[in-house]
């Protein structure tokens, strides 16, 4: 009889843990998304109710921002402004992620001469402020004939102007074993099928986690498509969304949460799905192993 | 007899109307760009369209965007020779992009196509430099008092109209409402264009000398601008730096306490007065106020400047085109019956006539408008008195002087040299 009570309190208490500590991580997470939450219920408010309170469930729910934000003030609808971001995002992700693979395997595998001198280069790209290159970049588009067109914007990625991507994939690429490679070497393989058949597998996190990178400061990019894009039609979100906000006229912020969380979702679904490789990929390089 | 004076009218008419068309190349591709919100894009896009319907031998590309990154996009554009052939411009960019006034088509030139003459001379010295006539305003803005009169009324006050009432309306609104309520809220650049009215008010000059590349004030009249800002906030007239911060980065029209009247005043531009009524709680009402004097003053000191202009480009292949669309959207009835007060009281005389004409004239802007009229209004501030390097030294000198790190006198030096250093590099 005495025995009895013990096998039900162990559970229990193990039940109370968990309980508790599920309550502080629903409780911590649901505070980290309320921003989130927020600006999803925004996107239903009408424009006075959203200054008016902190809670994000609409009292007077309405479908007018999103109408008339998906519609716009402007010729176009926002699918075309979506478009136009992904006619920028994609090739520009895809030619960021080999271009950068080639060129951090060219540093960390071979002997160039001044190979430390071009890595400081390398380097001293990604502290070089963007706003500096703007002007001069301007110029040349304008010589190459590329003004509002897509070109400048994805073009240089085919160059691994990224030096941050670089940087990442070659400390991934120290921390591979170079038996492999050698094996590799031995089988026959010249330096392109090594990169291809043994290298590029064992990188895939870290170029998903590029890719991913890419993918999500492109979508937000402002500066680029603002000072190369000039026809409207050819606006991508990160303009679209800041097209109604005036220094005159008041702002419906409804409308820009509406579009926000539409453009959001591209960025959250692809998150979602390459997850695991994500997180495993910016950890990348933090431990040699 | 009367047929054929009809028939010349006729023939006379038709002459005139065929004319201008005549005059023109075929196929002219004209560029436009402009800043805007959702309101002005749609008006401006059908205006546009008019106008092309209007003129079947021009098609006009249309370039827009919002506030934001607009002038980053025209410096751009104009450095790399790619700027549109008309451009809607920031009267401070004056200075930036035609330094002698040679950035902009001179407008004279096509006095055939715009009529000048419906334009205010004064507006348009504003944007006269060497003798060229660089871009025609829109509208005119200044700053002015706004006061929430619902919040006034509780506190059983009538907005203020005095410099002295506005003092003494801040300890009643502690002591009857709360203190949370304050009778005007007052961000830094507010301050600054504040204390700089009063100081043209004291001394009847402008604040900078742009000939002499100098600031006009001693370090103590700076100074004496420091301490009329404290003199504001130990009275509980406008809420102090800390408690203004503790709201966040946000918009003084998006700010909670202006939202529900807590923050019962604004020295706002009259351009920009419609957002702060736009974002108010129901049940509040908004009234312009009548502007405070010193009693010897001989100049209101207000910062009366071109709200927006349009310029055209001063490299563009087609200038009479380019004009012919200005003048649409700034004289043209059409145009004007579209934009009505969206941007303020228009310059343009046969506008304001028009907009008489059919009862628009109506309103808070006009109010304002009528206010600036009304007051001396002779003294002229600089351009560079919004210089962005300016602007940086006044708002660092006023909040290092508002967070209590140096007192008015060290606040009163320092801005004076570093005004002194920044006017002598920038004005070239």
């Amino acid at each position: 009889m005495s025995a009895k009570p013990r096998p039900l309190r162990r559970p229990s208490r193990q039940r109370m843990s968990a309980i508790v500590r599920y309550a502080i991580l629903i409780g911590v997470g649901f505070l980290m998304l309320y921003p989130l939450l927020w600006m999803i219920g925004g996107a239903f408010k009408p424009n006075h109710e959203i200054f008016g309170s902190i809670g994000f469930i609409p009292q007077e729910p309405t479908l007018d921002g999103v109408i008339k934000g998906w519609n716009t003030s402007t010729e176009y609808t926002f699918a075309t402004y979506l478009l136009n971001s992904f006619k920028i995002v994609i090739p520009k992700v895809i030619l960021t992620a080999i271009s950068s693979v080639l060129v951090a395997f060219a540093f960390a595998r071979f002997a160039i001469p001044g190979k430390k001198v071009l890595f400081g280069l390398l380097i001293a790209t990604i502290l070089l402020p963007k706003s500096v290159l703007l002007i001069p970049q301007y110029l040349m588009f304008r010589e190459f004939g590329w003004l509002d067109t897509f070109l400048p914007l994805y073009v240089p990625s085919a160059f691994a102007t990224e030096g941050f991507f670089v940087f990442m994939i070659i400390q991934f690429m120290r921390s591979l074993p170079p038996e492999l490679e050698e094996a590799a070497v031995i089988d026959g393989c010249n330096s392109l099928q090594i990169l291809w058949h043994v290298l590029v597998p064992m990188l895939m996190p870290a170029v998903i986690a590029v890719a991913l990178f890419q993918f999500m400061w492109s979508m937000n990019d402002f500066l680029g498509p603002l000072v190369y894009l000039s026809s409207v039609e050819n606006y991508p979100v990160s303009l679209a969304l800041k097209m109604s906000i005036d220094v005159t006229e008041a702002t419906s912020w409804n409308q820009i949460l509406a579009m926000s969380t539409i453009a959001l979702l591209p960025s959250l679904l692809l998150f979602f799905a390459a997850q695991r490789y994500f997180v495993e990929g910016t950890t990348v390089g933090a431990v040699k192993g | 007899m009367k047929i054929a004076i009809l028939r010349n009218t006729l023939l006379a008419a038709l002459f005139v109307l065929a004319l201008p068309r005549i005059a023109l190349a075929d196929n002219v591709q004209l560029r436009m760009s402009w800043w805007g919100g959702n309101d002005i894009h749609r008006t401006l896009l059908d205006s546009v369209r008019r106008f092309e319907e209007r003129h079947p031998g021009i098609t006009v590309k249309t370039e827009y965007t919002g506030w934001v990154g607009h002038l980053e996009r025209i410096t751009t554009q104009i450095a790399g020779g790619t700027a549109p052939d008309l451009m809607q411009i920031n009267w401070n960019w004056l200075v930036l992009f035609s330094r002698h006034g040679t950035g902009f088509h001179d407008l004279r030139d096509l006095d055939a196509t715009i009529d000048l003459s419906q334009f205010d001379a004064e507006a348009m010295a504003m944007a006269t430099i060497d003798g060229r006539l660089n871009a025609l305003s829109t509208s005119m803005a200044a700053r002015l008092f706004y006061f929430n009169e619902t919040t006034f009324a509780k506190a059983g006050l009538a907005p203020p109209s005095t410099w002295d009432e506005l003092l003494a309306a801040g300890p009643v609104f502690r002591d009857r409402l709360g203190p949370d309520y304050f009778p005007i809220d007052l961000h830094l650049q507010d301050v600054i264009a504040l204390t700089r009215s009063r100081f043209v008010q004291e001394t009847g000059k402008p604040l900078i000398d742009e000939a002499g590349k100098r600031v006009n004030a001693s370090p103590q009249q700076l100074a004496d601008m420091a301490r009329f800002y404290q003199s504001l906030v130990d009275a509980h007239v406008t809420p102090d730096v800390r408690r203004r911060a503790s709201y966040g980065h946000v918009a003084p029209h998006e700010m909670r306490p202006w939202i529900d009247g807590k923050f019962a005043g604004t020295y706002q531009w009259i351009s920009a007065i419609g957002k702060f009524i736009d974002t108010l709680a129901p049940g509040q009402r908004v009234v312009l106020a009548p502007y405070p004097m010193l009693t010897d003053a001989k100049d209101a000191g207000l910062l009366y400047r071109p709200a927006m202009m349009y310029a055209i480009n001063a490299k563009t292949r087609h200038p009479r085109e380019s004009a012919l669309l200005m003048e649409f959207l700034l004289n043209d009835p059409e145009a004007v019956q579209a934009m009505e007060l969206k941007r303020g009281v228009p310059v343009s005389r046969r506008a304001i006539e028009h907009l008489e004409r059919k009862g628009a004239m109506q309103g808070l802007s006009v109010d304002g408008f009528e206010q600036i009229e009304g007051l001396p209004n002779a003294v002229i501030e600089s351009a560079y008195f919004e210089h962005a390097r300016v602007r940086d030294a006044f708002i660092d000198a006023f909040e290092r002087f508002a967070y209590g790190r140096i007192d008015a006198d060290a606040m009163g030096q320092r801005l004076h040299d570093d005004l002194n250093r920044i006017l002598a590099r920038t004005i070239r």
